[in-house]
């Protein structure tokens, strides 16, 4: 992954003389539009391509993968209730992965995404059960900044590390994962903890802190309208701003980005807080809308989806939408498969690594001429 | 032992080589002289196999070469010491000589080898322990374990590009040392060097090449430093350029003692003073790697100097960051557009706000102003005719000439007070390299002050009001274009200059 992100900016001192004669030299679609479609029709590609190969694999397992698909189809869109769940599913998806996304861009490896957002669950948890007489709307606004804050905090110390001691971050992020994972055992078998639940939890939060529901009578919050502006501010905000010229430009070459009198520190550090706050806020959203309590293991996982949905959106900060949307379906759907045809709910993992791999596959060919 | 005869290479227009002859016997040193672009790396490239010649022909020890690959050319018996080592740093001097060595059957034979690069060792006096990591040596340890390698793969002539480059003086006396041991063997050298000094030490004969072909050769006996250094650069000064009469006026970019050592504290600029005035330029020769690249990048504010300080306009910006210096007045040409001066996936419009693009009017609040940035790319396409499509095509899709002109665009089309200039014609073709000679003198012609680096010398002398020679890190011989001797600076670019007899401006 960081190999062919590595490739584009790559120090080339010595490039060969330049041919005379050729002016102007046109070998690829210009307009960026095209490329948008052509990015899409690939990324559709592979994902057909994974349930192809994906069927194999229910074969193999005894099972019909036409039936198998059929209730996965049911179990995503089936009713309100399951998109409902679906969407629940995909927020901390979309958020998480539009940080990793703009840090992909500037080429930072921040894969903390999992540490993040637990420490940002136990920030939102602490606030909501220190506080139970605050009014839902301002309680439940504070419980989130306080988990984006935490989040983007745990995101500041490997950066610090790797711009004072020159840590990769690739190391601090992945190991600030298992500090920040831990930290919610630690606090659900201490201060946190249900006295007598049995189970390492933390109590009920009180109900003016859980998210209100965005459709009355489904389980879906509003964790979801968050995520979708979350997507456009990152949107605008790369591609409209000073901001998001900065970022690509660290992105491309440093050399560049030294030339043109940005900071690379500077751009380095601001990337990783804003993504560590992003994904703090899921980590809020997780335990304020869906579990309405801190729980061990609530953010298993979602750091390296958050990576993988990253790539899967080409690191396009609108594309994350839909990608994380994907997933978020994909799994919600996955659940329904395993309760009706008994196909092992995991398989969904296989047809996520399978997508993956044709994604990149079919993206990776083109990556070095992607406009940054 | 070697002969080349009528070598032909060319590159598009470019004749890299037009017809080079050249011969070398066993037991002989032959130099190879010549400034950057005069086709000896492309000599030496034919004859190792990496790129084909158009025509002539290769005999190699009674056989002919031809369509030959570099494994061939090494089975042949050829050695290349290239200027940077091709060593895998966190391996052992051992192991190094074992990557892509012949083959001996299934094991490396690890113990015979090390054996034989002992014995190598001792017999040419290298010291070389094939145990040791290649990380923990000096370079010219390292080089001498290229060497070693080469002679364990059976090489009857060895091939040695700027071998002293990376080395100290002690270094570079044990390495010529070491040559002469390996020529009493019988063994037949090329050594590639600009430097004069090191020619007269340890060759037999000296070829001089010049625009791709031998601008003549002769037995060391018989040659004095003038006649080389005048062989290596010889020409007329040619002109034909509208540089208009004037005085140069004020002084706007000052330097004082600027040094600035790199990591290992080494010394790379030394102690530097210039002065550029108001309409005037000063252009700076030199071999590649003198130094050039740290000063201009020190000038502009990409490195802080060690010592020294630099005034723009009597303002002291010895400590500004790059952004203000911009501000001030202050425009810089890097080398490498690929890198540094353009980012190639950003397309023309943005490439031309690219020092500019956090404030207006490129800025609005906090947006960019994508419409400035089209109308800006629209008028500086036009003024300085870039042959573009549309302003948002990636910059990448434009040729080298073009994109260079993105460069000036930007930075000259800013009216800057002082510009930075450095190799700002590299890997241009001829008309493109008018082009931005053209735009200089013309912002030179308005009242800006120039300092104009280039390794081609011919530009040099084309370009400078004043002209210099930038060596071993000091800028020395600084003279207006009247007065310059091409005999003085050749011989003080190949780095073997009387220090008494020049001044430091």
């Amino acid at each position: 992954m960081s190999a062919s992100l590595g490739k584009e900016g790559k120090k080339d001192r010595t490039p060969p003389p330049e041919q005379p004669g050729a002016a102007i030299t046109i070998s690829e679609s210009l307009s960026v539009t095209s490329d948008f479609w052509r990015r899409l029709g690939l990324a559709i590609l592979a994902i057909s391509l994974s349930f192809v190969v994906s069927a194999i694999f229910i074969v193999i397992a005894g099972k019909n993968p036409l039936l198998a698909y059929w209730s996965l189809i049911r179990g995503a869109f089936g009713s309100i209730d399951s998109v409902a769940f679906a969407l629940n599913k995909s927020t901390p998806y979309v958020l998480a992965g539009v940080g990793v996304a703009l840090c992909f861009r500037a080429r930072v490896i921040n894969i903390g995404g999992e540490g993040q957002i637990a420490v940002g669950g136990i920030a939102a948890s602490w606030v909501a059960l220190s506080c139970p007489d605050l009014p839902g709307f301002f309680l439940i606004p504070l419980a989130m900044l306080a988990g984006s804050f935490a989040g983007a905090i745990w995101a500041a110390i490997p950066a610090a590390m790797r711009l004072t001691r020159g840590v990769h971050e690739v190391l601090g992020t992945l190991l600030m994962n298992f500090v920040g994972v831990l930290l919610v055992s630690e606090a659900l078998h201490g201060p946190m903890g249900e006295v007598g639940a049995g189970f390492p939890q933390s109590p009920l939060f009180p109900e003016q802190a859980w998210l209100p529901a965005l459709i009355p009578g489904t389980d879906l919050h509003i964790g979801i309208i968050l995520a979708v502006v979350a997507v456009i501010v990152c949107h605008f905000g790369f591609w409209h701003t000073p901001w998001g010229f900065r970022l690509r430009l660290i992105g491309s070459t440093e050399t560049a980005a030294a030339y043109a009198g940005v900071s690379v520190a500077r751009g380095f550090a601001g990337v990783m807080l804003f993504a560590g706050g992003l994904a703090g806020v899921a980590g809020a959203i997780e335990v304020l809308g869906v579990h309405y309590r801190l729980i061990q293991g609530f953010s298993q996982g979602f750091g390296f989806d958050a990576v993988a949905i990253a790539l899967l959106a080409s690191l396009n900060p609108a594309a994350v939408l839909p990608a994380g949307l994907f997933f978020g379906f994909l799994e919600a759907g996955a659940l329904a498969m395993q309760r009706e045809i008994g196909v092992p709910s995991s398989l969904i993992y296989v047809i996520q690594g399978l997508t993956m791999i044709f994604v990149l596959c079919a993206l990776g060919v083109s990556w070095r001429r992607q406009r940054v | 032992m070697l002969e080349m005869r009528d070598i032909r290479k060319h590159y598009g227009a470019v004749r890299a080589n037009d017809g080079i002859d050249l011969a070398v016997g066993a037991g002989r040193i032959v130099g190879l002289l010549g400034e950057n672009g005069s086709g000896k790396s492309t000599l030496m490239k034919v004859l190792f196999g990496v790129v084909k010649a158009d025509s002539g022909t290769i005999r190699f020890r009674e056989r002919a070469l031809a369509n030959h690959t570099p494994r061939e050319a090494i089975a042949a018996g050829i050695g290349m010491i290239h200027q940077h080592f091709m060593l895998v740093e966190a391996m052992t001097v051992l192991e190094n000589i074992l990557l892509g060595g012949k083959r001996a059957g299934v094991g490396l034979r690890r113990s015979e080898v090390a054996d034989r690069i002992r014995k190598t060792s001792a017999a040419y006096g290298l010291g070389l322990e094939p145990e040791a990591v290649i990380a923990d040596l000096s370079f010219g340890h390292r080089q001498r374990v290229e060497i070693v390698k080469a002679l364990l793969e059976g090489a009857d002539l060895l091939v040695l590009d700027e071998p002293t480059s990376n080395l100290s003086p002690p270094e570079i006396k044990s390495l010529l040392e070491v040559l002469r041991k390996l020529a009493e063997q019988g063994r037949a050298i090329i050594f590639i060097t600009h430097k004069l000094g090191e020619v007269f030490d340890v060759c037999d004969e000296v070829v001089v090449l010049r625009d791709g072909k031998v601008a003549g050769k002769a037995l060391i006996a018989d040659a004095t430093r003038k006649d080389l250094a005048h062989l290596m650069v010889g020409r007329d000064i040619s002109v034909g350029l509208s540089r208009t009469d004037r005085k140069p006026g004020k002084e706007v970019l000052v330097a004082r003692k600027l040094t600035w050592r790199d990591s290992d504290g080494r010394e790379r600029v030394r102690e530097i003073d210039l002065s550029l005035r108001e309409g005037e330029i000063l252009a700076v020769a030199g071999v590649d790697g003198n130094g050039q690249s740290d000063l201009v990048d020190v000038l502009a504010g990409l490195k802080l100097p060690s010592e020294g300080t630099i005034e723009l306009d009597g303002r002291d910006i010895t400590r500004i960051p790059v952004g203000n210096r911009l501000r001030a007045g202050l425009a810089y040409i890097p080398v490498d557009r690929g890198a540094t001066s353009l980012v190639a996936g950003m397309t023309i419009e943005e490439n031309l706000a690219l020092r500019d693009f956090d404030r207006p009017p490129y800025r609005r609040g906090i947006w960019l102003a994508h419409r400035k940035f089209r109308k800006q790319a629209q008028a500086k396409i036009a003024e300085f005719s870039i042959l573009a499509r549309q302003p948002d095509m990636p910059v990448r899709m434009l040729s080298g000439g073009n994109q260079q002109k993105v460069v000036i665009a930007r930075e000259i089309g800013r009216n800057p007070r002082a510009l930075i200039a450095f190799q700002a014609t590299w890997g241009l073709d001829p008309g493109a390299t008018r082009f931005v000679i053209d735009q200089v003198i013309a912002m030179r012609n308005r009242g800006g002050a120039i300092l104009y680096i280039a390794s081609e010398l011919d530009e040099v002398l084309m370009v400078g009001d004043r002209i210099g020679v930038m060596a071993n890190g000091r800028l020395i011989g600084v003279v207006p274009r009247q007065e310059v001797d091409l005999a003085q600076i050749g011989l003080m670019m190949a780095g073997s200059h009387d220090d008494s007899a020049v001044t430091n401006s």
